[in-house]
């Protein structure tokens, strides 16, 4: 039987880290401020790690990110915008593969220094992995077609904007487990019209949002 | 010993490549305020005085015809060749000849495509190498 929570669980932190990508991210981006780098340290680990910890399921980033990686294709602006779901998309499975590789859901706690280097190691991987795989996705998906020679002259570039994300990530994850032991728990009877609620309003407003931009 | 102890050798790892990659990054920078293409170095005013100009109205972009200008700068049988558009930063795109034929390259030195993704757009070109 499918369990209804967890694909709720799944679509509204698709919904809010698709709607931080669309907004924030763009609004990051033009700024010229690293977007990519901020939004991975920040709100994907944050959010891929919330949910990770209270749902305890592998898969369900792989989910998330898929929700999000849709939700940012109705956004084409701030960069580009297929890449950017492509590697939102990819970050979600590679979130999935490190805290399983892991073996994390194993303890409910971790020590600081655990929660530090988780926030490293994922932030990093997660970001520079979604970066080359964007790199081959996107001119496969295009006429120009992908060429290897592109990606491997630039590697030395990607591995080193992943720093940033690193070191937002050594923040990022244990700010989580500390707001975990708040215990902050929705009750059982708000708990759908919650989860509806907030991902309806974050596709409403970036879908929304588009529109306006397109006619205005 | 839980797989999980093993977290913070892979972050310290993870920090050592990432710096020695920003290192490298930063020592090999370079400028230069010409444009290598196809074995001559031009300036950007130089290949806006060659090449016809093209403007793409869905996104208010203006600047010289990427075909023309191969074609300008001596390029023969174009469609037999791809190039490759570098920028200064090391980040490289190849396309085609028919993506050239809906390219245009800015007077900030970018290059801009109706018909590929902005992952095509390379910033500051310094080199477009026809291979």
């Amino acid at each position: 039987m499918i369990n209804r929570k967890f694909i709720a669980g799944i679509i509204v932190f698709g919904s809010l880290w698709g709607f931080a990508e669309c907004i924030i991210g763009s609004y990051l981006h033009d700024v010229n401020l690293p977007a990519g780098a901020i939004m991975t340290g920040v709100f994907a680990i944050g959010l891929l790690t919330l949910s990770r910890t209270t749902f305890r399921q592998p898969g369900m980033q792989t989910g998330i990110g898929l929700v999000a990686g849709a939700l940012r294709l109705f956004n084409p602006f701030g960069g580009c915008f297929i890449c950017s779901a492509i590697a939102i998309m990819a970050e979600g499975l590679l979130f999935d593969l490190i805290w399983t590789g892991f073996s994390l859901d194993r303890k409910k706690t971790h020590s600081l220094t655990i929660q530090a280097s988780l926030g490293i190691t994922s932030a990093y991987l997660v970001y520079v992995g979604g970066y080359i795989i964007t790199q081959i996705l996107t001119p496969v998906f295009s006429s120009a077609g992908f060429y290897t020679e592109n990606l491997i002259v630039f590697i030395p570039q990607i591995l080193a904007s992943g720093l940033l994300a690193a070191v937002l990530g050594v923040a990022t994850v244990p700010t989580v487990f500390s707001l975990k032991k708040l215990n902050i728990i929705i009750q059982d009877r708000l708990y759908y019209p919650v989860t509806i609620g907030v991902s309806s309003f974050c596709w409403i407003f970036v879908i929304v949002n588009t529109i306006l931009i397109l006619w205005l | 010993m839980g797989k999980d102890r093993l977290l913070p050798i892979f972050a310290l790892f993870m920090l050592l490549i990432a710096s020695a990659s920003s290192l490298y990054v930063y020592a090999s920078q370079t400028t230069t305020e010409t444009l290598f293409i196809n074995g001559q170095h031009y300036t950007i005013d130089q290949l806006f005085f060659l090449t016809r100009s093209r403007i793409f109205n869905d996104n208010d972009s203006v600047g010289i015809a990427l075909d023309d200008l191969m074609l300008k700068t001596g390029v023969s049988s174009p469609e037999q060749h791809t190039y490759t558009l570098k920028g200064v930063d090391g980040y490289e795109k190849t396309v085609t000849w028919e993506n050239m034929k809906n390219g245009l390259l800015t007077k900030d030195r970018e290059s801009i495509f109706s018909d590929l993704p902005k992952a095509f757009f390379v910033k500051d070109i310094i080199e477009i190498e026809v291979k």
